[in-house]
């Protein structure tokens, strides 16, 4: 599969509106996750896709081509529900076992799948045993055991550690480089922002702003903080800075702290800051940006759309 | 074909998973007990072995099995809901309805397993004058079992919380098993004997654990012991009988097959 597209999707569960005409690209290659608050809407459109609900329209469109979700298409799914429990009573080995059966997985891929997450050591213990993280080890390793196109991720990273999280991140990047298309669900965005390409944003069954982490953060024009470090022994050449730098990006925007100078400026006025930076080279030691985060994209965003 | 490979592999996870389910060990191996014992206590009894341990035997069953039963079923659909593993399931290459009988398939085989096990200890404690009797309960103990397997499926099928199912199959038991024939005394009583013996043989007999006696008093005991409870009337035929399991086990696993097929969503 190259691309998978839900075009015009629209569902409603008695009087609520889950989905109300909502449109999907999904790229070979790519990530993307959904975002939004509960109820928004991604956990629904993901469950379209699954064949889990039915919309009342809306179709599935696969390489171009209209595809009905059946069984064909169910193959090439991958899927780690949202804090997934498995029978307490068998092992992680056995429910593995039964899911590489369902699949027509060869059975030497349940014990690779276990070793992938880090669950081999604790494969022959009952789930019962398990801690939430582990359990969602062992989701994880259900929904990468038949390495499908189509990867469906909801709340991966819930009750991960460290250590989780990297396998996830390996899991994410190991997708992406061979080609297959992952879609994912989370309200982790900071730590997830570095780790997908697009980013729909979902607010009331709607998508209210999709694209790139950076289109994003340009579309909501967020401000970059700049921090300057002021050298201490120039204070002719710091003072001209700071007066450039202030009648620039603005009072309202700009800061001195003791041996700082910290302003704020949209990603479109970062150059010509640098260029000031550059022409008063002496006064500055030092320099951080630090860009808007997602979760303050994502905030703004919504904001804008309510 | 009603039953691919996902259906195959989620009967044998099923097994596996039962045979591991405490609840339903700790009522089969007290059913083998029970079973056990009264076989043991027959023994004694010499030539009218059979007719003292059989009859017992049924009373015993018609109590245990069905508990086993709805036990072994209750959790089926509405546990893998509350898991968030419903879902799972259903992502795979398979229908609604594989899923379902699977599910029932996997069960009743671990029932039928249970059910067996009880039988065979009362044969092996009853010792071999009585062991053909003993073992001619077991398609009908294992028919009375795949009803109310059934039953819980769709109990199952039917609610959201597995605390639900739960209560409820308990309410089932209560009802279908143990206040049944209370039930139908009491509507003798208050109708003053106006409700026809056949009426009564019939509402007896479309309960699965009422036609599941009478038809297990007859053969042990013979017909007259039905109609000594003026029953005898309105004994069905071998025909309606199979008509009677039947439905009880098409019907309730046909309609959670429905239920879920038809659901807009699944959680």
């Amino acid at each position: 599969m190259r691309t998978v597209g839900l075009k015009d999707v629209s569902v409603k569960f008695g009087d609520v509106h889950a989905l109300r005409g909502v449109d999907v690209e999904l790229h070979a290659g790519n990530t993307l996750m959904l975002v939004g608050p509960n109820g928004a809407g991604k956990t629904t459109l993901a469950r379209v896709l699954l064949g889990l609900v039915r919309p009342r329209t809306g179709v599935l469109e696969v390489d171009g081509k209209s595809q009905p979700i059946d069984n064909a298409f169910k193959k090439e799914l991958g899927y780690l529900p949202e804090a997934v429990a498995f029978s307490e009573n068998l092992t992680g080995r056995q429910v593995l076992r039964f899911f590489s059966w369902a699949r027509g997985v060869p059975g030497k891929r349940v014990d690779a799948a276990l070793d992938r997450v880090g669950l081999a050591r604790a494969a022959r213990k009952r789930v019962r045993g398990y801690s939430r993280g582990m359990r969602q080890r062992l989701g994880l390793a259900v929904a990468i055991l038949s390495e499908t196109s189509l990867l469906i991720l909801d709340e991966p990273g819930g009750g991960l550690d460290t250590e989780g999280l990297s396998v996830l991140w390996s899991i994410l990047e190991e997708w992406r480089e061979a080609g297959r298309i992952v879609l994912l669900s989370s309200h982790q965005l900071a730590l997830l922002e570095r780790r997908v390409d697009r980013v729909c944003v979902f607010r009331a069954g709607k998508v209210v702003a999709s694209g790139t982490p950076d289109e994003l953060r340009d579309r909501a024009a967020l401000r970059h903080q700049v921090t300057l470090q002021l050298a201490t022994n120039e204070n002719a050449a710091v003072d001209a800075l700071v007066d450039e730098v202030t009648r620039f990006a603005g009072d309202l925007h700009t800061q001195r702290r003791s041996g700082e100078l910290v302003t704020e400026v949209v990603g479109d006025q970062l150059l010509a800051l640098m260029d000031i930076r550059g022409r008063h080279a002496p006064a500055v030691t030092g320099l951080r940006i630090a860009e808007p985060t997602l979760d303050t994209v994502y905030a703004r965003l919504l904001e804008e759309a309510s | 074909m009603i039953v691919g490979r996902v259906g195959l592999a989620l009967l044998v996870h099923e097994l596996l998973e039962r045979a591991r389910d405490k609840w339903v060990i700790v009522i089969s191996v007290l059913f083998a007990l029970l079973a056990s014992a009264v076989s043991l206590y027959g023994r004694d009894a010499g030539a009218n072995a059979a007719a003292l341990t059989g009859p017992s035997l049924v009373t015993l069953a018609s109590l245990l099995v069905p508990l086993v039963a709805l036990v072994l079923s209750h959790d089926a659909i509405v546990g893998e809901r509350d898991r968030n593993t419903l879902g799972l399931l259903l992502s795979l290459p398979v229908s609604r309805l594989e899923v379902v009988i699977g599910k029932y398939v996997g069960r009743a085989i671990a029932l039928t397993i249970a059910v067996t096990a009880g039988i065979a200890a009362a044969a092996i404690a009853g010792g071999s004058e009585h062991g053909a009797v003993l073992w001619s309960l077991l398609g009908p103990t294992i028919l009375l079992g795949l009803a109310f397997l059934s039953i819980g499926m769709l109990v199952s099928a039917l609610v959201s919380r597995p605390v639900t199912a739960a209560s409820t199959v308990v309410v089932v038991w209560f009802l279908m098993v143990f206040f049944y024939d209370l039930g139908l005394l009491g509507l003798l009583v208050i109708t003053d004997g106006g409700v026809s013996t056949g009426t009564i043989a019939g509402l007896v007999a479309g309960n699965p654990a009422g036609l599941y006696r009478m038809e297990m008093m007859s053969r042990l005991a013979g017909p007259d012991v039905l109609a000594g409870y003026g029953l005898s009337a309105g004994t069905p035929g071998t025909a309606l009988q199979v008509a009677i399991w039947a439905a009880w086990i098409v019907v309730p696993i046909g309609l959670s097959g429905l239920l879920l097929s038809r659901a807009r969503a699944v959680r």
